[in-house]
């Protein structure tokens, strides 16, 4: 605006103004510079929060389905130990069948294998009952109740449950394996799962009678083998699953680097562009202050004597 | 024939003028710094001339002979046009700078975007029934449910009500601004009494030019509180009409003072639409807050099925269960493995309840900054009618000082001259008809 007549009043209140303009801007270039961010609150940039907040409210979601993946594989490792455990069983088991069943050996010997099968059975019983973190992994949801109890009972104590884990926004996953799918519930079950087969040649053996010697080397093998075979089958569903979960891992991974990426450039300052923006401000504020001082101190009384 | 002194009658008429116009002059140069001063002028006329009708010329006519100079009036220099742009931009000002500065306090309540507000608590609660999910037979996990929900209930009521104590602080403010010790009452009776002083002193046939600068001060101030309405009476005093009042603030001499505002602009127009706690700003901000939290207290509640939050608005949510009576699943008879209830929960993360709190960051963020950027605008006008006024009525220091050098040379020269006609006179007087002395 072009006036005819500049008072000092004037002059002086434009001066204040212009340097307090500047000092404001240079305020928030130095914050700027200081904290790195480039929206320290709303008014920054109202868009810019919004997309801010929820970006972090995606990497908290991702560090947690991290964690569960973690945990997730931390009990799928068990359950997978311990059904190798119980291969390494059924696989003796197979040795002492043939042995038993075999005629040149006598009814002693078949005694002491049978010793050793009952054994055998209680080793795979407390296989099954193996816990991660306090949660039994082959009782279905019943965690806190062990799937067998040692001794004569081999009913299955746990339930049919699906244990549950999201390992994604909407994406749940089921990471239990029942022990009645593959050890069933004994004798009583009947169901010509493990533990029936296994009690089943234990009997066979302290029998006595050639026919049920007969049986040792060929239902009972053979059960055997079909028994070998759901093991396996769980035991590649488990594989399966970590596989999942590995998969899952390294997804969660570069999810978290673009998350990342993508949040660093909506709240972060380009620490180049900041500082350079800085140091312009300084200067203009160094001229603004040295030609200011210099036009508001001059005034006719300088040359009036 | 005009008579012997007539000369020495002009020169001293000359050195009162000169001398009464450097009056004015220090009157200016004392006042350059006093704030709402108007400069003087200090006006000289010729006198009225001398009228001689016959005989004064070679040829017998008529002359007018100047008998010098008069002060006529001491003028303040004055734009009037220019004082009612001041003070509706003052206004604007007020208005917006309030605004942003109310704003700006419950913005910072928020603590957004940080990792201490509002939704890095919330991202830790849905992590927590998450961890709850996945050990449900833990009661470490379901200490640490609880505890995040009591952190989040804690975070929710404490903006809730920091934003309450900023919109009742906006009506306190202004209830002390309009209330009988306010500033507008004072200003309204100091007005009332001056309006008195300059009638007087106009009535007198003085021109009261402090007193004018007072009262306009005085209405500067007001402007800057609301809108305000000047009617000149044409003897000195005004009616000043202050914001959307019914009747004139000040008429004469009389103060109407409290009234009820509704839309005064302003700062009181700020504080008021800022405070109402129905249709104010921030009253919409909590209401928003508000159905954020019943937001998340429904959803939550439904998927856990049963009560987790109680309370509906953001100041009341609170926690309604315990460590003990925690469920990770709404079955009757739950499996200690079970955790339905747990997933489902964990599930709302991002969901409509986080959408909702970020949006609410986000609008109050777009108010404060459209705010701010309203009051930069308004700065850059009022300075600008500021520098208006003060082209007119500012001194200037370096036009005083040639003033005075003016004046000064004047009363030297009428000064010269007076001694010039003594010297004449005494020659005349004392000199003449004295032969050989």
């Amino acid at each position: 605006m072009t006036f005819h007549r500049i008072t000092p009043d004037m002059t002086r209140r434009s001066l204040v103004d212009t340097l307090g303009d500047l000092t404001t801007r240079i305020a928030a270039s130095q914050k700027e510079v200081s904290t790195g961010k480039r929206i320290t609150q709303p008014s920054d940039d109202p868009l810019g929060t919004q997309r801010a907040i929820d970006l972090r409210g995606a990497l908290a979601g991702t560090a947690q389905y991290t964690n569960t993946v973690q945990d997730s594989s931390g009990w799928l490792q068990t359950a997978d130990d311990a059904m190798g455990q119980i291969t390494d069983v059924l696989h003796r088991v197979q040795e002492l069948t043939v042995q038993g069943g075999s005629d040149t050996t006598s009814q002693t010997a078949r005694d002491s294998i049978a010793d050793e099968v009952d054994q055998l059975i209680n080793a795979v019983k407390q296989n099954a009952n193996t816990s991660y973190q306090g949660a039994y992994v082959f009782s279905g949801t019943a965690t806190t109740t062990p799937p067998y109890l040692q001794g004569a009972d081999d009913t299955y104590k746990g339930d049919a449950g699906t244990v549950a884990r999201t390992i994604g926004p909407g994406i749940s996953v089921q990471i239990n394996q029942l022990a009645s799918s593959f050890l069933g519930s004994g004798t009583s079950g009947a169901d010509g799962k493990l533990l029936d087969t296994l009690r089943g040649i234990s009997a066979h053996l302290r029998s006595g009678a050639s026919s049920d010697h007969d049986l040792l080397r060929t239902t009972d093998l053979s059960s055997l083998d079909t028994n070998l075979d759901q093991l396996s089958q769980a035991r590649s569903t488990a594989g399966a699953m970590m596989n999942r979960l590995d998969a899952a891992q390294s997804r969660l991974a570069d999810v978290q680097v673009t998350t990342t990426k993508v949040l660093s450039d909506t709240e972060d300052a380009d620490m180049a562009t900041s500082i350079m923006n800085y140091t312009q401000q300084s200067n203009a504020l160094q001229a603004a202050l040295k030609t200011g001082a210099s036009l508001i101190q001059s005034s006719l009384l300088d040359f009036l004597h | 024939m005009t008579s012997s002194w007539l000369g020495i009658q002009t020169s001293l008429r000359g050195l009162l003028a000169q001398q009464q116009a450097l009056d004015v002059t220090t009157h200016n140069v004392a006042n350059a710094s006093t704030v709402g001063y108007t400069r003087q002028q200090a006006v000289l006329t010729t006198t009225n001339p001398l009228m001689l009708s016959t005989g004064a010329t070679a040829t017998g006519g008529a002359i007018a002979l100047g008998q010098g100079v008069d002060l006529q009036s001491i003028n303040r220099i004055r734009d009037t046009f220019a004082d009612l742009q001041f003070r509706a931009q003052n206004q604007s000002l007020g208005y917006s700078d309030e605004t942003a500065k109310q704003l700006d306090q419950v913005q910072s309540v928020f603590s957004e975007p940080s990792d201490n507000g509002i939704s890095n608590v919330l991202g830790k609660f849905w992590s927590a029934w998450d961890d709850l999910a996945n050990h449900p037979e833990t009661t470490a996990t379901r200490d640490a449910v609880v505890n995040q929900g009591q952190l989040l209930t804690d975070s929710i009521n404490q903006v809730s009500s920091q934003m309450t104590q900023v919109q009742s602080q906006a009506q306190t403010e202004y209830a002390q601004d309009i209330g009988p010790n306010g500033t507008v009452q004072s200003a309204a009776t100091q007005i009332a009494n001056l309006n008195q002083a300059i009638k007087n002193a106009v009535g007198q046939g003085a021109q009261p030019n402090d007193l004018l600068d007072q009262r306009d001060v005085l209405l500067d101030t007001l402007s800057d509180l609301g809108q305000v309405k000047v009617t000149d009476l044409g003897n000195g005093a005004i009616d000043v009409n202050f914001g959307d009042a019914a009747t004139p603030l000040v008429a004469d001499g009389t103060v109407t003072w409290p009234q009820t505002l509704s839309a005064p602009g302003g700062r009181l127009g700020a504080l008021l639409q800022l405070g109402d706690p129905s249709t104010g700003k921030i009253a919409s901000f909590l209401t928003q807050l508000d159905s954020f939290a019943s937001q998340l207290q429904t959803s939550v509640n439904t998927a856990y099925g049963g009560t987790f939050f109680s309370g509906t608005s953001a100041a009341t949510l609170a926690v309604a269960e315990t460590s003990a009576t925690l469920h990770a699943s709404s079955l009757a008879t739950p499996p200690a493995g079970a955790n339905d209830a747990a997933l489902a929960v964990a599930g709302l993360r991002s969901g409509t309840a986080d959408q909702s709190y970020s949006a609410l960051v986000a609008k109050i963020g777009g108010d404060v900054a459209n705010s701010l950027n309203q009051r930069s605008t308004a700065q850059a006008l009022q300075s600008a009618a500021q520098d208006r006024r003060q082209s007119t009525s500012g001194v200037s220091v370096d036009e005083e000082m040639v003033n005075m050098i003016q004046f000064q040379r004047g009363y030297q020269a009428s000064a010269r001259a007076m001694t010039t006609i003594d010297e004449m006179l005494d020659q005349l007087i004392n000199r003449t008809g004295r032969v050989g002395l």
